[in-house]
């Protein structure tokens, strides 16, 4: 018998949502000594299966039919006292935000050992102890100055297995692992995903994983889940339905995952349009009064752009990848170094000189949820830009509605408000802004991170054709090497603020010369089989 | 906006807050309509009971009528709490937002000069402007609404510190949108909950604050407030009751509306906090 049966789960919505039911119907089985992926884009109901097992739904929403057997026991018909009983015990979870599950102002030891006390009867330096060893298992270093640390002192891999030591400290038969490594860096990704691998197998626990990633679901399943829009359109053992999908969907899913490899022919040689020499900029920490340390966030950059091509700066977070975008359109005063545009210096130009050549760089931001301002129409939003450099508002207006057929949004969105757009249209939006000043240079900052994969291919595309409609030169920031196989002619590695190799996208790929784009080539989520 | 009226009046504490401050603002606009005499005429006997002929609120130590000097106090209460609001929330509007956008020795040097206002003790400072602009209202208004900014503007602060990080901003930034454009038809529209909410509470807050100035002989002496009818009537309160209390009452009962007005619309305002 498998450890858990999930049989004609349904879970339903709050009155006034897109849908009634986000889970409908769903028939899953999770067994003994295996790794479970449920797979689907956001929206698709996946993590509210999970948490449904869990019964840890949020408010106002509840499983109305079908049941969940644990060893046979049906969790959804457990009193409170009895599931809070399990948690921890019987089935443990982690989550994709380590730095918002743990708590802020408590040691990380004090942390997961109050997680043991909670379950057995042992003194506290007892569970200090074990608490000490589960870290130690999680392959963490230096275990004794670890306990005494507080979250926000840990980096993002180390957090997440601080959480995997505190689901893991009571000896669960299932975990349950909602999109554990989403937030985090994909050599941090796959240094995580290994030890969840390692751990189940040694323990012969099953894991329930959720996430958006087949490329995770490859390296990491023996059994997945399709989910979407609530209802699990395919199942099987891994191999059988990566090896021969029989729904369109999960087609489509697998399709939409970038290859890693390239073809892009790079544009004829021209003069370069933007010129960047010894750029260097410091971060300082403290007041008016103490000046204590300074951070180098990026050291001696150097780079040229030309008319039609994509240039990718490739890093993990902290590697100043961001930092420079900002100072190349000038969102921070870089300290040294010089940025030509067209042979001019922007790097120190002041904010006078600098207004009416702002126009020609622009920007493509990350986060599609606070990059419109949500009180302002997308009329509004578009307009703005122009306006301020003195267009007539209803030419600005005609060429919004344009300016929008081009990204593929209709002119009838003119009228309405950011929130009534999903996160790839947003990022539409967002495009359509930037272009509305009519730039030379387009600055795409970790453009698709945030959306899902299929959502991903077609925004990329659309970036793509636009450089190519416009000729525009790009800078494309992204901290995922398969997403700038896809679209950048060349790429530029960066790590701690430096320029660790550059060249034609073709070749790094093919042959990385330093070891850090080794791993970071390595650290690719099925790389081998997809 | 309908949608937001309905979570507004959802809640019966919000609805009696919105109902009261209606009545008491149409009670207001309609007094001299009503009593086209005036609240300093003289009708009968001093210190009448309520229930009187003709006195529904009874008359006062001088023989006036208290239900005309309630009607008019409403007006002073009303004028000075609105306009003194008005001029705090310009105020610290101004200096939060400069200061919450500019950051580094800009906030520093505006907020030193904040603190200025909010360490000394405020009632102190507002006796002080007051007796040396010479008691009218307007230098009640001027002097509640210098000794009221201060909370505007850390809240305002506040708000354009996480603001000024969005995205959009950043956005408005690279577009060549001027400082004055981003600050003002950017940022601030949505740092404007808050700002709604704590207004409404400060309405309520400057009335007290006037009635404590008109009692103790502050207020501007041409014109009736509900806290001068106390102050004028305390050496009555043991002997007639209603000089004192009816005043009272109307205080109470406008600051509370006010600030089941302001929960009301934090809640109305932040769909999150809806329980």
């Amino acid at each position: 018998m498998p450890l858990v049966q999930i049989k004609n789960l349904s879970v339903a919505l709050p009155p006034g949502s897109d849908r009634a039911l986000a889970v409908e119907d769903v028939n899953l089985d999770i067994g003994r000594n295996q790794i479970v992926c449920i797979v689907g884009e956001s929206g698709s109901g996946k993590s509210l299966t999970a948490h449904a097992v869990m019964r840890l739904l949020p408010r106002g929403v509840a499983a109305t039919g079908g049941s969940i057997l644990f060893e046979g026991a049906d969790l959804l018909k457990e009193t409170p006292e009895a599931m809070r009983r399990r948690r921890g015990r019987d089935i443990a979870m982690i989550f994709q935000d380590p730095m918002a599950a743990l708590n802020p102002v408590v040691a990380v030891g004090r942390q997961v050992a109050e997680q043991i006390r909670a379950h057995r009867a042992i003194s506290e330096s007892q569970a200090l102890k074990q608490a000490a060893d589960m870290l130690g298992q999680m392959g963490l270093k230096d275990v004794g100055s670890l306990l005494k640390a507080y979250p926000h002192q840990l980096s993002g891999g180390q957090r997440q297995r601080v959480m995997i030591a505190m689901a893991l400290s009571l000896s669960p038969k299932l975990l349950i692992a909602d999109e554990p490594t989403t937030a985090l860096d994909v050599t941090t990704q796959a240094q995580i995903l290994k030890l969840i691998k390692r751990i189940q197998t040694e323990r012969e626990m099953s894991v329930l994983l959720i996430t958006h990633d087949f490329g995770v679901v490859t390296d990491m399943a023996d059994h997945v889940a399709v989910m979407r829009h609530g209802k699990v359109v395919e199942s099987g053992a891994t191999k059988a339905v990566l090896g021969s999908p029989s729904h369109s969907y999960t087609r489509a899913l697998i399709a939409a995952v970038p290859k890693g490899e390239s073809h892009l022919e790079p544009p004829p040689p021209s003069a370069p349009l933007v010129k960047v020499e010894g750029l260097t900029k410091r971060f300082r920490r403290g007041g008016l009064f103490f000046r204590t340390s300074t951070v180098t966030a990026l050291d001696d950059i150097a780079l040229t752009l030309r008319r039609g091509e994509t240039l990718g700066i490739v890093g993990e977070s902290g590697s100043g990848k961001s930092t420079l975008a900002r100072c190349v359109i000038r969102l921070l005063d870089p300290d040294a170094g010089q940025v030509l545009l067209d042979g001019q210096d922007i790097a120190q130009a002041k904010e006078k000189t600098l207004r009416p050549l702002r126009r020609r760089i622009q920007m493509v931001f990350q986060d599609p949820f606070s990059s419109l301002n949500p009180r302002q129409t997308i009329g509004d939003i578009l307009t703005a830009g122009p306006r301020a450099h003195g267009e007539d508002a209803r030419e600005a207006r005609a060429r919004a509605a344009d300016m929008l057929a081009l990204v593929g949004l209709s002119g009838e969105t003119m009228k309405r408000f950011p929130h009534e757009f999903s996160g790839g249209q947003r990022q539409r939006i967002g495009l359509a802004r930037a272009l509305m000043l009519k730039p030379d240079v387009l600055i795409a900052d970790e453009p698709v991170s945030a959306l899902d994969v299929t959502v991903q291919a077609q925004v990329l595309k659309l970036l793509d054709d636009v450089r190519r409609q416009m000729n525009l030169a790009m800078l494309f920031i992204t901290h995922d090497m398969r997403v700038a196989a896809e679209i950048c002619h060349r790429v530029m590695v960066m790590r701690h603020g430096r320029v660790v190799e550059s060249g034609p996208t073709r070749e790094i790929f093919a042959n990385p010369a330093s070891d850090y784009t080794k791993a970071l080539l390595a650290a690719i989520p099925g790389r081998q089989a997809l | 906006m309908t949608a937001f009226a309905r979570r507004f009046f959802s809640r019966p504490t919000a609805l009696f807050g919105f109902a009261a401050f209606a009545a008491i603002v149409v009670i207001a606009l309609a007094a001299p309509l009503v009593f086209a005499a005036g609240p300093f005429t003289i009708v009968g006997m001093p210190l009448l009971p309520p229930g009187s002929p003709g006195l529904p609120a009874g008359s006062d130590v001088l023989g006036r009528n208290m239900m005309v000097g309630l009607a008019f106090g409403a007006r002073i209460s009303l004028l000075v709490g609105v306009t003194s609001t008005l001029g705090a929330i310009g105020l610290g509007v101004l200096f939060g937002a400069v200061a919450g956008y500019y950051g580094g020795v800009v906030d520093d040097l505006l907020m030193r000069v904040t603190e200025f206002f909010q360490i000394i003790p405020t009632f102190v400072l507002l006796m002080v402007l007051v007796a040396f602009l010479e008691p009218s209202l307007a230098s009640a208004v001027i002097g509640i609404a210098l000794i009221s900014w201060p909370q505007v503007a850390r809240v305002v602060r506040g708000e354009f510190l996480s603001l000024r990080e969005r995205e959009f901003v950043q956005a408005a930034r690279v577009s060549g949108l001027s400082d004055r454009s981003i600050i003002f038809g950017q940022i601030l529209p949505n740092a404007l909950t808050p700002i709604v909410v704590i207004s409404s509470m400060m309405v309520g807050n400057a009335i007290l604050t006037e009635s404590a100035l008109s009692f103790l002989g502050l207020g501007d002496p041409n014109l009736l407030s509900w806290g001068n009818m106390i102050g004028g009537s305390r050496s009555a309160m043991w002997v007639a009751w209603w000089t004192t209390v009816l005043p009272g009452l109307c205080i109470m009962v406008t600051v509370l509306a006010l600030n089941l007005i302001g929960d009301g619309l934090n809640d109305a305002l932040n769909p999150r906090r809806r329980r």
